[in-house]
């Protein structure tokens, strides 16, 4: 494993270092434009005369969570096509959306995010309407789970997107620590005798909706003044247990790896594959049984969809295809800052035992029968406001 | 004299060299503040910017009361930090300008070393020391405390600890600067006249290096109204500073007009509190010690 300046710090400085292009990968690219920009400059200061210019890779712009990016997945693109691929790579899903909004939608080829905000990209006019028939080589390999039409990416009956990665949200746990018998539901998390040792994910909307399921109530329905109400009151609960809220992956798995925390909230596979690939395999991700018929856990997927604007749409659907063909799949399921299933069938034929036990491929479709599947909450401004005001209350 | 006095805006030469002066301070300060300011008026509809003037954002700010909350829990905090980092760096500064003059350079090195390092890195070195499994523990233990002796981490203590920490240098220099400005043979005149070190220092050294404990007081407090990392990482986000806040309410709610009130709320409310601090010291300065 190869180390760099930045290598010690906590994962999400890492991921901030390479959205700002510092990392390795960001500074070679730029000196290497740099350079060529000056060789150029200088050439053609001088008047000199290299006969036939070499044709310049066309240049293109993917705004996608880090992962997406790995040379292994863009490097044999780049070399196929005579591209040159400049990331934007995402922190947090709505601040990707809320930057395309902002205008980087003209500048950016395809986005890889959060399924929900994919979505959004279809009302938001920001999306290219995908035909399913143009991606039939795509989709011949997926789980038919995924296949379309997949409803979670349709906007009035159009495809917006194609999913990529998926996982489930549910508790993660020590096993060495705690039972998961017990975490068969979520009610340890309001247990007295787990007071200040339960961590809650500061990741938007993902705490909010596992609580509002525990509540009994479906947060992707539209909801009612009562329904918030309950909401508000479980959200109030579960402060009182919680010891800290973290933004931050590895800050959560050291807590769960040295007990100091006994159950993540708000996160899954995403938060638990990265410590199972360094060996930890006590640290699971659950999904909890239904209650009172509401299935407790939640599917996340990633979808990737071309902007309407882009100069390049041809590549662009190329590019979509490749990030998941068998390969790319492959290496994007198992990185080292997270691991997680893809959505084509055919990259199982590639996965060891050691990576499959890492996904927990004997668990997935498990989760996915107790789970809902994670898109667009109606109220989720107002579960947002709710959560605002019963941390700054509990505080 | 006069032709000072005379001088007005109406004055063409005047205005003429103004001109780049007051258009720099246009372009960057007030038109992208009379902007955020337009934008409190707007609202969000699917998580869209909807320009549509309405007074909904401000009806949201002045109902909502945990706006209030947090905004009041930042003041307490920034105040604190400031009244902390100005006990430390007093006697910090005095001691380099006075007692430790002949080791004052290398002193000032190993502060600006530390000031310089990335506070980032430095917050993620308090979670580590401060962690049940800490090297904080781990001493606490070894001097015969059982348990997790040292247990603040994730709690407003921890933040406040980062806080100081991290905006002491401010302080420290500030106040370094006013006391090395001191004219020496003012407080030999006050050991002349019979004070004590005590008394010389209360009414001879104190008084004249109040500008700089003024000014690194006023830098603290605007730096620590806007911390965001130190309530995150070490106080584990359960308290929530307005910094936090405005991110939330841009980033996770994308709610950029409510993200726009609450900055302007929080820079109105800090402003103020410096004018009145300023106030207060210039009546004090104005009436002279007692």
């Amino acid at each position: 494993m190869s180390t760099s300046w930045y290598s010690d710090l906590p994962k999400y400085y890492q991921r901030q270092i390479a959205a700002m292009g510092l990392d390795d990968a960001g500074m070679s690219r730029r000196r290497l434009l740099k350079s060529a920009g000056a060789a150029a400059g200088v050439a053609a200061m001088s008047g000199l005369s290299f006969g036939k210019p070499a044709q310049a890779a066309t240049q293109m712009s993917y705004m996608c969570w880090e992962g997406y990016n790995d040379p292994r997945i863009i490097d044999p693109f780049n070399a196929a096509n005579d591209t040159d691929i400049a990331f934007d790579l995402i922190v947090d899903s709505p601040g990707g959306f809320a930057k395309l909004q902002a205008g980087a939608s003209r500048e950016v080829d395809l986005v890889s995010s959060d399924m929900p905000w994919i979505t959004r990209m279809g009302p938001a006019g920001l999306a290219l309407e995908l035909n399913p028939d143009d991606y039939a080589d795509v989709y011949a390999t997926f789980y038919d789970q995924f296949k379309p039409p997949f409803e979670p990416l349709l906007h009035d009956g159009k495809t917006i997107g194609v999913a990529t990665r998926w996982g489930w949200v549910g508790p993660c746990i020590n096993t060495d620590v705690t039972d998961p018998d017990e975490w068969k539901s979520y009610d340890p998390v309001f247990d007295a005798k787990n007071k200040d040792k339960i961590c809650v994910m500061d990741w938007g909307d993902w705490p909010i909706l596992p609580m509002a399921l525990h509540a009994g109530i479906d947060p992707y329905q539209e909801l009612d003044a009562a329904q918030l109400e309950e909401i508000r009151k479980v959200l109030r609960a579960m402060f009182k247990n919680t010891r800290t809220l973290v933004a931050d992956l590895t800050q959560a798995q050291k807590g769960l790896l040295d007990g100091s925390l006994l159950g993540c909230i708000g996160a899954g596979s995403y938060l638990t594959s990265a410590v199972r690939f360094q060996g930890h395999k006590n640290i699971i991700a659950t999904v909890p049984d239904p209650k009172n018929g509401i299935k407790q856990g939640i599917i996340w997927v990633e979808a990737t969809a071309i902007l309407k604007e882009t100069d390049q749409p041809e590549l662009a659907q190329k590019l979509l295809k490749h990030v998941v063909s068998k390969d790319a799949g492959h290496t994007l399921s198992l990185l080292e800052t997270t691991c997680n299933v893809v959505t084509n069938k055919a990259v199982e034929e590639l996965y060891t035992d050691e990576e499959k036990s890492i996904l927990q491929t004997d668990y997935m479709w498990h989760a996915w029968d107790n789970s809902q599947m994670h898109r667009i909450a109606p109220n989720i401004d107002e579960m947002l406001a709710i959560w605002q005001e019963e941390l700054a209350n509990a505080g | 004299m006069s032709a000072v006095i005379d001088r007005s805006w109406r004055d063409p030469a005047l205005l003429g060299k103004a001109l780049p002066a007051v258009l720099l301070q246009t372009t960057c300060f007030l038109a992208p503040l009379l902007m955020t300011i337009a934008l409190t008026f707007q609202r969000t509809r699917d998580f869209q910017l909807s320009w549509t003037w309405s007074l909904h954002t401000w009806t949201d700010v002045f109902t909502k009361a945990h706006y209030w909350t947090i905004l009041g829990h930042t003041l307490f905090m920034a105040t604190l930090c400031v009244a902390l980092c100005l006990l430390i760096a007093f006697p910090v500064a005095y001691a380099l300008a006075s007692r430790l003059r002949a080791f004052q350079n290398h002193v000032k090195v190993l502060i600006t070393f530390a000031f310089l390092t990335d506070a980032t890195l430095k917050t993620f070195g308090w979670v580590l020391f401060l962690d049940k499994n800490g090297a904080a523990n781990y001493l606490a233990r070894g001097l015969g405390f059982e348990g997790d002796a040292v247990n603040i981490l994730f709690t407003d203590w921890a933040t406040m600890l980062g806080m100081v920490y991290n905006l002491l240098a401010f302080a420290i220099f500030t106040i370094y600067l006013s006391i090395d400005e001191i004219d020496r043979s003012l407080v030999l005149a006050a050991y002349d006249a019979g004070a004590s070190k005590f008394r010389a220092f209360w009414e001879v050294t104190l008084p004249l290096a109040r500008p700089g404990i003024w000014a690194g007081a006023v830098l603290i407090f605007l730096l620590a109204v806007g911390v965001f990392l130190e309530p995150k990482v070490l106080g584990g986000g359960k308290s929530p500073m307005s910094a936090e806040l405005i991110r939330q309410t841009f980033e996770t709610r994308v709610n950029w007009p409510l993200g726009a009130a609450l900055t302007m709320v929080l820079m109105t409310v800090a402003v103020f509190v410096v004018l009145l601090f300023n106030r207060v010291y210039s009546l004090k300065r104005h009436l002279g010690p007692a």
